[in-house]
């Protein structure tokens, strides 16, 4: 039972995981500090994300071609990388969220039903 | 502020990325870090704490897994290239790109090596092209191999080739087992046109056979039958080409039936030949007459060209031992004429494609071959160099795990792009090299004008490219490969323990360069001093000033000896009114004309020799004259008026002939029995000087003169007309004194006699003038790559040489060193070469007049030539050595 817990974990973890990353690049450009800020914030705490994961996670969906990273130096800073949505990775992110949310509203109609 | 990057880059380092990879990341983490540090002090944490913090959350272990993962899978060149990796073509690809960058990032460098490869490449592609068209692509005729030329032969007077008589080859057609198919052919020119607007055609008059034996049929109509090809047949019918289908009768397919004027006679077109008929390839040759072998002609009267194709399956060998048996049988039968006359012969190929051109183009893919050779050690010599210019990269990369043989591969495929690159180059080259031999065909080449470029030509060209890569990659390959990467990285790129034995390779493949050249030199001077010396022979008759034309009188309108003897009477005495003439006369042949004729003598008084070695001599008919206008010192009396047909006959004998049959005596007065002439004894009336009529070459024969006046109806006829200014802008006006006489016959091939000497060593001029400009791209190249070799060397040793100027040597003695070196190797390739050039001469012998290929002038001077072209390579690098500033060179250090 633990393996498959963990298996389902795993890759619930990193299929939201690609779909949190690739919803926060989709209105503007961010670089990751900013993007795992965002993701602590906004999850209230509850989801957070190793540095040493995160990235790897960015250069894995850069090299899919689903974002796109470039160095953007502004006025007084120093230079980072910001990542933006490709057309490919707006069509990930669209199906991906459809995906999520029947998955949820499957997950609800289950967990609600035995509660009710 | 902390500096992240030294931390997370010892991280990262059991990845292996890719520098610039791994620096990116590097930068991406550092400013993740320092954001969370910043921020963490923001809240009031302290900085030792922060910073614990910010290094804590990075979690090495977890990092080095996803990167992996990632980095990995999506894969990127290896840190060093050349490190291994189990793709081979993809190691390929990659080297190949590598070395166009390379060649790309020098264009000087590649520049040099690619004209010089190029100008090898190019030249051997023409040179084969030119041994593809003439010696391998096979003959244009069906079944080549089974293809058999036969002669008559007599040894026993030295006629080893003669032509063969008309009912000897009716005998052997109808006695041999082994041939399919036997014909016989024999020249036919003739008139063509009626009044006014007669040209002359070439052709050939063929037995019925003739086609069946080349394997050709008519495109349209038909061969000729059976009954034509008899005496006394309907013999007036023709065959024509299909160049003269086209030009004569527009291509009219209604042309069988018609009629064509030939000799002022209708002959009636009966066929018409396919565009792919070969047998000659002369413009105007036009015509295909039957031939009718005549079984009542004379067994000594030898005029045919016979060809046969072998039954499936006979050899050769056999064939002519069929043939042999029945030259024996008619030698028994009719010991006359044809005893001492055996067969002989040799296939198509043998024939048509002389083994002495064979030989001059084997000797010209040998030569360009050396000076390829030569371009591809000039080439090594300028990698190694460079070699070792990137002798510290390929240590590096050594040291970084690349691989010792895919560091050679790949210099070697950088070679071969190189070499590949040239070779397209070359093809250029080739393309116009290929040009300039067409338009320096001197004619007696076979095949020549066929030059292409094909499959073959182009395989060959892209076979040597490679071979080049290979040869001149190979050097700086293995030393590349075994390079002391700790020595050369102590060293700091300055090398001098392996550069000793680079040095020798250089100064090896220089050695060799000298003695090619050398070699070359040698050949190419053998073949001048011949020419010179051949230029020097005199030919027996003034050349300058003479004007050769000829005539063919056809046979209905001058029937009789009389009056063809009136015509040329006629012109005899017109041309030598004509303004700017000094002299006119008439031949049946002129020296160096081509052709010959020849004639079984007996001597009075001497004892008859035996059967088969009976004495002859070549004989002319010429008019009145004839020695004068040719500039032929005569002793005795000339032909004139007296020496009519009916008068007791007499005839006029070359020197070679009165020593060689009235040696010690005076031959004037003398009887000489002729036997082409009817076999009557005739009185010597006079002696000339000797011609050399066949060719410079070849040394007099004996020969006997004979006077128009009685044999005038020999076709064609030659006209001689020594001029005052230059020869051929009379022709015009001797054609309109001969339109005068006759308005329909014309005259053809009108040349002056320079004109026909010149072609006469056109071959020679040729062979001469080809390896004389190989000779001299090889003297060139080597020079050069000696003139590279020391200037490098000096280079290298400026240190040393610094350091001995510094030490009190006088620059002079510098500069004496240097010369010395490159001298000497200059001096040893030079002996090398000569021992070369001994064992090729033996190949030129043939090719050579009166110059032994160990003649000690050439052999002498071509070393000379070298050396002094040496001296100047070497006296720029050793100028430069000799001005070498001793502090500036120790600065270095």
């Amino acid at each position: 039972m633990s393996y498959i817990n963990n298996m389902l974990d795993r890759e619930l973890k990193k299929g939201s995981a690609e779909l949190l990353i690739l919803s926060l690049v989709e209105t503007r450009p961010r670089h990751g500090y900013e993007i795992s800020k965002l993701i602590d914030a906004r999850s209230d705490g509850v989801l957070k994300f190793n540095v040493a994961s995160l990235y790897p996670l960015l250069y894995r969906l850069e090299k899919r071609g689903w974002i796109q990273g470039r160095w953007v130096e502004k006025a007084g800073q120093r230079r980072r990388r910001y990542y933006k949505l490709t057309r490919e990775g707006r069509k990930v992110l669209a199906a991906q969220r459809s995906g999520w949310e029947e998955f949820v509203a499957a997950i609800n109609r289950i967990t609600g039903a035995e509660r009710a | 502020m902390p500096d992240w990057k030294p931390d997370i880059r010892k991280r990262l380092a059991t990845l292996q990325l890719e520098p610039t990879r791994e620096s990116e990341i590097v930068e991406e983490l550092a400013s993740h870090l320092e954001d969370r540090y910043q921020e963490l002090r923001a809240t009031g944490v302290s900085d030792a704490e922060a910073y614990l913090v910010a290094q804590d959350e990075l979690s090495t272990q977890l990092l080095v897994r996803e990167l992996n993962r990632i980095e990995r899978r999506f894969g990127s060149e290896p840190i060093a290239l050349g490190a291994r990796r189990r793709n081979m073509l993809g190691n390929l690809w990659q080297d190949t790109r590598f070395g166009l960058r390379l060649i790309r990032k020098s264009p000087g460098f590649s520049a040099v090596v690619i004209i010089t490869l190029a100008v090898g490449i190019g030249a051997n592609t023409a040179i084969f092209s030119v041994v593809n068209s003439v010696m391998l692509r096979s003959l244009p005729f069906k079944d080549p191999d089974r293809l058999v030329r036969l002669n008559e032969s007599n040894p026993g007077r030295g006629w080893p080739t003669f032509a063969v008589s008309h009912p000897n080859f009716l005998d052997w057609r109808e006695r041999n087992q082994s041939f399919a198919a036997l014909a016989a052919t024999a020249p036919a020119s003739g008139n063509v046109g009626t009044a006014g607007e007669v040209e002359v055609v070439r052709g050939s008059a063929v037995t019925v056979d003739f086609l069946t034996v080349l394997g050709t049929s008519p495109l349209l109509g038909r061969n000729f039958l059976p009954e034509e090809d008899k005496p006394g047949g309907n013999n007036q019918v023709v065959i024509l080409t299909y160049g003269s289908w086209q030009k004569r009768f527009a291509g009219d397919p209604q042309v069988i039936g018609k009629t064509l004027t030939l000799n002022d006679s209708p002959y009636t077109v009966i066929g018409v030949l396919p565009q792919s008929f070969a047998w000659a390839s002369s413009s105007n040759f036009e015509i295909l007459l039957p031939l009718a072998p005549d079984p009542q002609r004379p067994r000594a009267d030898h005029r045919l060209l016979v060809i046969g194709k072998l039954k499936d399956g006979v050899k050769i060998e056999q064939a002519f031992a069929d043939m042999n048996g029945i030259a024996s049988q008619l030698a028994e039968q009719f010991p006359d004429s044809n005893s001492g006359w055996s067969v002989s012969g040799q296939n198509f190929y043998d024939w048509l494609i002389p083994e002495e051109i064979r030989r001059s183009l084997l000797i010209f893919l040998g030569a360009v071959g050396f000076v390829l050779l030569i371009a591809c050690s000039n080439v090594a010599n300028l990698m190694l160099a460079k070699a070792n210019a990137r002798q510290r990269e390929i240590s590096i990369r050594i040291a970084l795990g690349a691989s010792r043989l895919r560091i050679a591969s790949q210099l070697l495929v950088e070679s071969l792009s190189l070499a590949l690159i040239s070779g397209i180059a070359g093809l250029a080259v080739a393309h116009f090299a290929m040009k300039a031999l067409k338009a320096m065909n001197p004619g007696d080449v076979p095949r020549l004008d066929e030059l292409s470029m094909d499959g073959r030509v182009l395989g060959f060209s892209l076979l040597i490219s490679l071979l080049t890569g290979v040869l001149f990659g190979l050097a700086p390959s293995i030393h590349a490969a075994r390079t002391n990467i700790n020595e050369m990285l102590k060293e700091g790129g300055r090398s001098i323990g392996g550069g000793k034995l680079r040095q020798r390779v250089r100064s090896s493949l220089v050695t060799i360069e000298v003695a090619l050249s050398v070699a070359l030199l040698v050949s190419a001077g053998l073949l001048l001093r011949s020419f010179w010396r051949l230029q020097d022979v005199n030919p027996g008759f003034k050349t300058d000033r003479l004007l050769t034309m000829r005539v063919n009188l056809p046979r209905n309108r001058y029937p009789e000896n009389a009056r063809a003897w009136d015509f040329y009477k006629r012109f005899l005495e017109e041309g030598t009114a004509s303004p700017g003439v000094e002299a006119v006369a008439v031949s049946s042949g002129v020296p160096l004309g081509g052709g010959n004729t020849a004639t079984q003598i007996q001597v009075e008084g001497r004892a008859p020799e035996a059967e088969g070695n009976k004495p002859s001599a070549d004989w002319r008919i010429i008019s009145p004259g004839y020695f004068r206008a040719m500039g032929i010192p005569l002793r005795g009396r000339d032909f004139d008026e007296r020496d009519t047909q009916d008068a007791p006959p007499v005839t006029i004998i070359s020197e070679e002939m009165a020593r060689r049959y009235w040696p010690g005596e005076d031959p004037i007065g003398k009887p000489v029995t002729l036997f082409s002439f009817g076999g009557k004894t005739s009185t010597v009336i006079g002696v000339v000087g000797d011609v050399r009529s066949i060719g410079l070459d070849s040394d007099p024969r004996p020969m006997v003169y004979v006077s128009t006046k009685i044999a005038a109806l020999w076709n064609p006829m030659n006209l001689v007309i020594r001029t005052s200014g230059e020869p051929t802008s009379h022709a015009s006006a001797i054609r309109s004194t001969l339109s005068q006489i006759d308005p329909n016959i014309p005259v053809y091939e009108v040349r002056s006699m320079d004109d026909l000497l010149s072609s006469t060593l056109g071959s020679r001029r040729f062979t001469m003038f080809l390896l004389g400009v190989f000779a001299g791209v090889a003297l060139l190249l080597a020079c050069v790559g000696l003139f590279g070799v020391m200037a490098y060397l000096v280079s290298q040793r400026t240190h040393e040489i610094g350091v001995r100027l510094a030490l009190g040597a006088r620059p002079k003695d510098v500069f004496r060193l240097i010369i010395g070196h490159g001298m000497s190797l200059a001096a040893v390739g030079s002996v090398i070469g000569l021992a070369g050039a001994w064992s090729i001469g033996r190949f030129l012998e043939t090719l050579l007049y009166q110059v032994k290929p160990t003649d000690a002038i050439t052999l002498a001077s071509a070393p000379v030539v070298l050396l002094s072209v040496a001296a100047v390579a070497c006296y720029v690098p050793a100028r430069r050595a000799m001005r070498v500033d001793p502090m500036l060179a120790l600065r270095y250090e």
